[in-house]
């Protein structure tokens, strides 16, 4: 890693953006690196459909080139803003509707719990949910990766899974309450 | 609704979006004029978002960053002649402007003649400008790699494949200290809709995807990637899994090793 690539590494998400209001290729090509691997895997894991993630992708950090000078991060998370717009276009990718309202990125209201700049606090990041997750029982785990992944509502799941609607509700319900509370407790 | 929503959860499964389309509406709404549980939701926003550590990591093709800045060149060329053309000051209405029109029409033309030379410059530049940064990329790549073929604590895993399953040569070698693992072997092409998908076989928990890939006959697929924090590896197995790959294995193993 050279010098300036070190530098870009440890600039805040706010200062890129602010060079990248200026301009700034270099700010733009930092953001990217730091954020293009997660934003791709969640892309990849919706799709399965390589070229159609690296579009999407693609087209994500050209919106953040053409409007960064409406981010406030006062508003939001940068980090949170780009998973949840990642997530809003496969998933409008793959059911074929138009995306949902809410991507302008001078709507981000996004507010991440931590903050994932680095490379190493993404890798923990990663880890600790992944065991949360892990810990959920997983008849919900897997009701909130259908509708996390797969973009289906409650009467969908139901109807994919064959389970009463009213379960899949209970299980839902009961899963997000864990999540958010094991969630607190590994990122306290 | 009138009030705020009975049950706090109820912001979480808006953000994941399982809510089916009439509660979602009319939360939505409610959300919209309340500052308090709009900020609640955008909590839940943050927290859902963090279920993309599900995913299996997957790396872009360094092709996709190259478009990038491609793209975003071509975008600032004319937006940054357009700057230029607001900033100039206007010659019409002069009364020497008929004097110097011939002149202005003659240097207009050197201009343009100018302005295409310097657009072939500039596009030779930034051409030249990927390629520089593909190369550092491709040298940094080879740096690790050199580094883990050469280490005294990397461990080189070979799997063998596994009765009935389809041929092929693969090996992992891992460095606990680097924290890195390459991947490289040439395998048969999958299936239609499969792709194959390398795990590592951790002493205790879960296995873990280490890539999702899809050979060319013939032709040899490699990669490097973090190891996961803390996870002494027990195997490395190969999967055959639907298209894209899956959070766990589900399919058959077609190649596995354990180091010695």
């Amino acid at each position: 890693m050279s010098s300036d690539a070190g530098a870009e590494a440890k600039a805040s998400d706010t200062g890129l953006i602010e060079r990248i209001v200026q301009r700034d290729e270099a700010a733009l090509a930092a953001l990217y690196d730091r954020y293009a691997g997660l934003l791709s895997s969640v892309l990849n894991r919706i799709l399965r459909d390589t070229q159609a993630a690296e579009e999407i992708l693609q087209d994500i950090f050209f919106q953040l080139w053409r409007t960064a000078s409406r981010f406030d991060a006062s508003r939001g998370s940068l980090a949170g803003w780009l998973m949840v717009i990642a997530r809003n276009r496969a998933i409008s990718r793959l059911r074929r509707h138009n995306p949902a309202a809410g991507e302008e990125l001078g709507e981000n209201t996004v507010a991440l719990p931590l903050n994932i700049e680095s490379d190493v606090s993404q890798r923990q990041l990663l880890d600790r949910v992944k065991g949360v997750l892990e810990n959920l029982p997983p008849e919900q785990r897997a009701a909130i990766e259908l509708a996390y992944f797969e973009g289906l509502t409650h009467s969908e799941i139901a109807e994919r899974t064959g389970d009463p609607l009213g379960t899949v509700k209970t299980r839902l319900r009961n899963g997000v309450e864990t999540l958010k509370r094991n969630l607190r407790l590994v990122m306290s | 609704m009138n009030g705020h929503p009975i049950r706090e959860e109820d912001f979480d499964l808006l953000a994941l979006g399982a809510l089916d389309a009439d509660e979602r509406r009319e939360l939505e709404a409610h959300v919209a004029s309340c500052a308090a549980c709009a900020a609640k939701l955008a909590e839940a926003r943050g927290r859902i978002a963090l279920l993309a550590a599900a995913a299996p990591p997957a790396a872009p093709s360094a092709a996709v960053k190259q478009r990038l800045m491609q793209q975003v060149r071509a975008e600032a060329r004319p937006a940054r002649a357009a700057r230029e053309k607001e900033t100039s000051p206007s010659l019409f209405g002069k009364w020497w402007f008929a004097v110097l029109a011939p002149a202005g029409a003659v240097l207009a033309i050197a201009t343009i003649l100018l302005w295409n030379e310097n657009r072939k410059l500039d596009r030779e530049l930034a051409d030249l400008h990927a390629s520089v940064q593909q190369q550092e990329q491709q040298l940094h790549e080879a740096r690790e790699v050199a580094d883990l073929i050469t280490s005294s604590d990397t461990v080189t895993v070979a799997l063998s494949p596994q009765p009935g399953m389809p041929k092929g040569t693969a090996h992992v070698m891992y460095n606990m200290k680097m924290g890195m693992l390459m991947y490289e072997g040439v395998m048969t092409p999958p299936a239609a809709e499969k792709s194959y998908q390398l795990w590592i076989m951790p002493a205790q928990g879960k296995p873990i995807s280490a890539g999702v890939f899809n050979p060319v006959s013939g032709q040899s697929d490699h990669w490097m990637m973090k190891m996961p924090q803390g996870i002494e590896p027990k195997a490395f197995t190969i999967t055959l899994e639907p298209s894209g790959g899956m959070p766990q294995p589900t399919g058959p193993m077609v190649m596995m090793g354990s180091p010695s």
